[in-house]
């Protein structure tokens, strides 16, 4: 109650509604003014540091972030051309892999005649040498086979014919044996 | 009610005078104004000096993280970058100084401690004519700003228009112009008597539990400093509120189609244009 009577009584004190609610013109007026010379003085000195420092920051955060996303763009580039790269790669591996298996297969082929050839060759010279040998061995056996049988002959005629004779019946007996 | 005439309390509505200084009043709020200006002021000095140094503590990094905070909170409700910078001062200045305000008068000694029967302190939240001239400076500033972005006559156009052409928007031109008057009083009003009240239920609270007050008060003090920080925002947020509506080209005359269509010829319509491009 001593509330409500102290407020009642400050009306009709101060004079009117405004006053009674504590409003003073020149009060206003001077609070106005004295919060705008406020707002104009850290306006001017004290918030364009403050701002300053936070579009600053600001300006790198935008800034690191647009270079994130680049380098994350280059990244996803630099992936997209190794892979490829890598894909060439392999091809190209595959494809050496693959030349190489068929020039590998065709040396080993190649090789593979020229000593079957080779081999074919030893063997016909052997085969030409040994009828040399052949022929030579049986042109030696046939003139020992000759002076054996004139050394036979000579045995049984008991004396020792001319070479003229021995050849001519030497000759007669070849003959008459074919 | 016996027992609260018994407690003696000493409430006004309005600020008492202390003293008068050439015929000027100065008020139990002007006095706390002034420490809280000093405050103010104080701790921006300090900040402001400490990152121009580069030196940074735990103090500076708190005031820079609210300041960053609350800047960021105007460049998301007014989008147009130029106009933000503009606004800035006055509403951060509103913010912190209101903060500031309100918060010294929780300080113990506020309303007990008298000087020939007048309590010394009293919030300067708590007096109407501050926050009568915070909300007419926010209203002016917003009728600036809305002169700049429409021109006079388009600024006009929004609460006088033809009502034989467009009652419905001649009735809406009206409302928007009580709306106006309102949305001051309403912003005046709401931090003087959150204030107020929170001054006086401090008062009432370390009468009513007496020797317990050292137990209870800081409870209350603590949910008056809560609700100092949601007056001191919600004032912050109005006034970027009412001046991104009072310049929104789209706002008012979305409804009414040929107002949008008038040729804007005033001299920020250049320069709005070059910011649009800008952006």
């Amino acid at each position: 109650m001593n509330i409500l009577t102290q407020l009642a009584a400050t009306e009709p004190a101060s004079g009117g509604v405004l006053g009674a609610l504590g409003i003073d013109l020149w009060m206003l007026v001077f609070q106005a003014i004295a919060f705008l010379i406020l707002v104009l003085v850290l306006g001017k000195y004290v918030y364009p540091t403050l701002i300053k420092v936070v579009d600053d920051r600001q300006a790198k955060i935008e800034a690191s972030t647009a270079a994130a996303t680049e380098a994350e763009k280059k990244a996803v580039e630099a992936k997209d051309v190794t892979e490829k790269l890598m894909k060439q790669a392999r091809k190209e591996a595959a494809e050496i892999v693959t030349t190489a298996k068929e020039e590998a297969a065709a040396a080993l082929e190649l090789a593979d005649t020229k000593s079957k050839e080779r081999a074919e060759r030893i063997i016909a010279d052997a085969h030409l040498q040994i009828n040399k040998d052949i022929v030579a061995a049986k042109k030696v056996l046939h003139n020992e086979t000759l002076e054996l049988v004139a050394l036979a002959t000579e045995q049984v005629i008991g004396k020792t014919i001319s070479p003229k004779v021995d050849d001519a019946v030497i000759s007669a007996a070849v003959k008459g044996a074919k | 009610m016996n027992q609260f005439a018994a407690l003696d309390i000493h409430i006004s509505l309005a600020a008492e005078t202390l003293f008068s200084i050439g015929g000027f009043h100065v008020t139990n709020a002007v006095l706390m104004g002034v420490m809280g200006l000093l405050i103010f002021l104080g701790i921006f000095i300090y900040v402001t000096q400490m990152v121009k140094k580069g030196r940074y503590n735990r103090f500076v990094g708190l005031v820079q993280w609210a300041f960053e905070g609350m800047l960021g909170a105007i460049d998301t409700v007014i989008p147009d970058k130029v106009l933000a910078r503009k606004i800035a001062p006055l509403a951060l200045t509103i913010f912190f100084f209101v903060l500031v305000s309100y918060w010294i008068s929780i300080i113990p000694g506020v309303g007990s401690i008298t000087y020939n029967g007048v309590p010394l302190f009293r919030s300067l939240a708590a007096d109407l004519n501050f926050t009568f001239a915070i909300a007419i400076i926010v209203m002016v500033m917003v009728q600036i700003y809305a002169i700049a972005r429409h021109g006079f006559f388009g600024n006009v156009r929004r609460y006088i228009r033809n009502p034989l052409k467009d009652p419905i928007g001649a009735f809406e031109g009206f409302l928007e112009l009580i709306g106006e008057v309102s949305r001051g009083s309403a912003l005046s009003l709401r931090l003087f008597g959150n204030a107020f009240a929170g001054e006086i239920l401090l008062l009432i609270i370390a009468a009513l539990t007496s020797f317990m007050a050292t137990v209870t008060l800081p409870f209350f003090m603590a949910f008056e400093l809560f609700i100092g920080f949601i007056q001191a925002y919600v004032f912050y947020v109005l006034t970027l509120i009412f001046t991104a509506l009072a310049v929104d080209i789209h706002g008012g005359h979305q409804a009414h189609p040929e107002h949008s269509h008038h040729p804007d010829h005033s001299p920020s319509a250049g320069k709005r244009k070059t910011v649009a491009a800008r952006e």
